[in-house]
């Protein structure tokens, strides 16, 4: 919608303050852009492909192109169909970036892509803000959102359900431990009373403690306890999210 | 018009161009070497009046009636309607199908322009077909012992190619307007069918016979450029059909969502 593929039943959209509808060529000039689901020109080369999207945009520079292509190390010179899902990956993502412009708009941009070619893709990513870009992410890598992300919005069936920034997410957010105790089986009675805990699981061996806002009460309470080892749970933003889903899911 | 998108729609174009072109010409001269033994032995059909209509006289006796009937009256409409119908079906929807559109309508292209360079690009493969064709013809024409002008012969690939333009431009509109291949294949297909059998049989039936107007069969064939050359308005009037229809395309896509 906001690159004019799909007209808008209402409202309006603005990028760099110019109105998506009325002046969409100009901002399609100026925004780079990556569809979840690229597609190409399957039996040209990668650099026949974005010699072909360099024309649409009236020409860009060879330099530049040349420079990401050796960052990703994309294969340039065989045929599309031949790539795998993460060499294509790669050409698309050259082509978002090629023009250098001031917006980017990428869908799912890691997909099929090796760890180190998302870390140089993320790499990318800081300079480009560093640079004054402008940068709208979606992904379901949850992990990546936490590392790149200033903003985060959550879409829930199709409606913004949350816009804000991932530390103040994370502040509402439930938090989650996991504790092993070298006590006996009803060791984790009492905890639930705990101010802040929402849940005391008991999965194998381990206790699962999920509580919300600070981690104090429950570290005092664990004191108590003969703990043997304490884990994080917490990198699985996935979790975090899937709360914010339930908790705020059928009034919405 | 995006001539980036004009380019590679040739690109995309050419050998498919090339093969349809070459289906023509091999039927063409294989029809002017068998004419000699064939043709006299054969003679003018007695076939029932619609179908000899649809055979294009059906008259194998004379040089100008077998390659009517052989090539005029099916084989070469028949070739450069599939070659425009699924030329366009396949840049245009099929593209929209895959989400290549998408894309290339993510950078500063118009819809306008990119929908002007894909149906010029296809536009200009059907032309193609249709000089081949006629260079076929004249190959094949010498092939039987000559007979039949080189301008009679241009004639006829003249009218092939507004046929096949007209044809492409109906499949344009419904795969502007719908965004499906398949779609716009069989629609389009399915019209220049039942343009063909109307113009043929609609004459028999004296409240149907207006119906030929409609198709585009009638302005391809009813002038018989083989034995009169060109017929300009009836060619004028294929040209204007698929200007509008192109016209048509143009609004149905402008505003149209794409499958992204």
């Amino acid at each position: 919608m906001l690159l004019g593929l799909i007209a808008p039943t209402g409202g309006s959209a603005c990028i760099l303050g110019r109105d998506c509808r009325a002046d969409g060529l100009e901002i399609r000039r100026r925004v780079g852009y990556l569809p979840g689901d690229f597609a190409m020109y399957p039996r040209l080369t990668g650099a026949e492909m974005l010699g072909h999207l360099a024309e649409l945009r009236g020409g860009t520079s060879a330099a530049v192109r040349k420079a990401l292509a050796d960052r990703f190390g994309a294969e340039l010179d065989r045929p599309i169909g031949e790539l795998s899902t993460g060499n294509r990956q790669k050409i698309g993502l050259i082509s978002a970036f090629m023009h250098e412009p001031e917006v980017l708009i990428l869908d799912e941009p890691i997909a099929g892509l090796d760890p180190l070619v998302q870390q140089s893709f993320h790499a990318l990513l800081d300079e480009t803000a560093a640079r004054g870009g402008t940068i709208l992410l979606s992904s379901h890598t949850l992990s990546e959102v936490e590392r790149v992300a200033d903003r985060v919005a959550i879409l829930r069936r199709g409606r913004l359900a949350e816009v804000d920034t991932l530390e103040n997410l994370r502040q509402v957010a439930v938090h989650r431990l996991e504790v092993d105790m070298a006590g006996g089986r009803d060791s984790d009675s009492g905890l639930a009373g705990v101010p802040g805990v929402k849940e005391v699981r008991r999965e194998g061996d381990h206790l699962l403690i999920s509580y919300e806002g600070s981690a104090d009460p429950l570290i005092k309470a664990l004191a108590a306890h003969d703990v043997s080892a304490i884990r994080s749970r917490d990198d699985d933003l996935e979790e975090v999210f899937l709360d914010l889903y339930r908790d705020r899911g059928e009034g919405s | 018009m995006s001539r980036p998108v004009l380019l590679m729609t040739l690109r995309q174009r050419w050998l498919a161009t090339l093969l349809s072109g070459l289906a023509v010409v091999l039927v063409v001269l294989m029809t002017g070497a068998l004419f000699p033994s064939l043709g006299d032995a054969i003679g003018k059909l007695e076939l029932p009046e619609g179908v000899s209509e649809l055979l294009g006289g059906a008259d194998y006796g004379s040089l100008t009636g077998w390659m009517r009937t052989e090539v005029g009256a099916v084989y070469g409409p028949l070739v450069i309607a599939a070659a425009a119908i699924t030329g366009i079906s396949s840049q245009l929807a099929g593209e929209e199908e895959s989400g290549i559109l998408g894309l290339l309508l993510a950078h500063p292209v118009s819809r306008r322009s990119l929908l002007l360079a894909k149906a010029a690009g296809v536009a200009i493969s059907v032309v193609a077909i249709a000089i081949m064709t006629w260079l076929g013809l004249i190959a094949g024409v010498a092939i039987a012992g000559g007979g039949i002008g080189v301008g009679k012969l241009a004639a006829l690939a003249a009218h092939l190619a507004l046929f096949g333009l007209a044809c492409g431009a109906l499949a344009l509109a419904i795969a502007a307007g719908t965004g499906r291949r398949a779609v716009a294949n069989a629609v389009a297909a399915g019209i220049a069918v039942l343009g063909y059998l109307l113009n043929g049989f609609a004459p028999l039936v004296s409240g149907l016979d207006w119906t030929k107007y409609l198709t585009f069969f009638y302005y391809y064939t009813d002038g018989d450029p083989l034995s009169t050359g060109v017929d300009l308005a009836h060619l004028a009037i294929l040209a204007a059909a698929a200007v509008a229809l192109t016209v048509v395309s143009v609004v149905l896509f402008r505003d149209r969502d794409l499958r992204a």
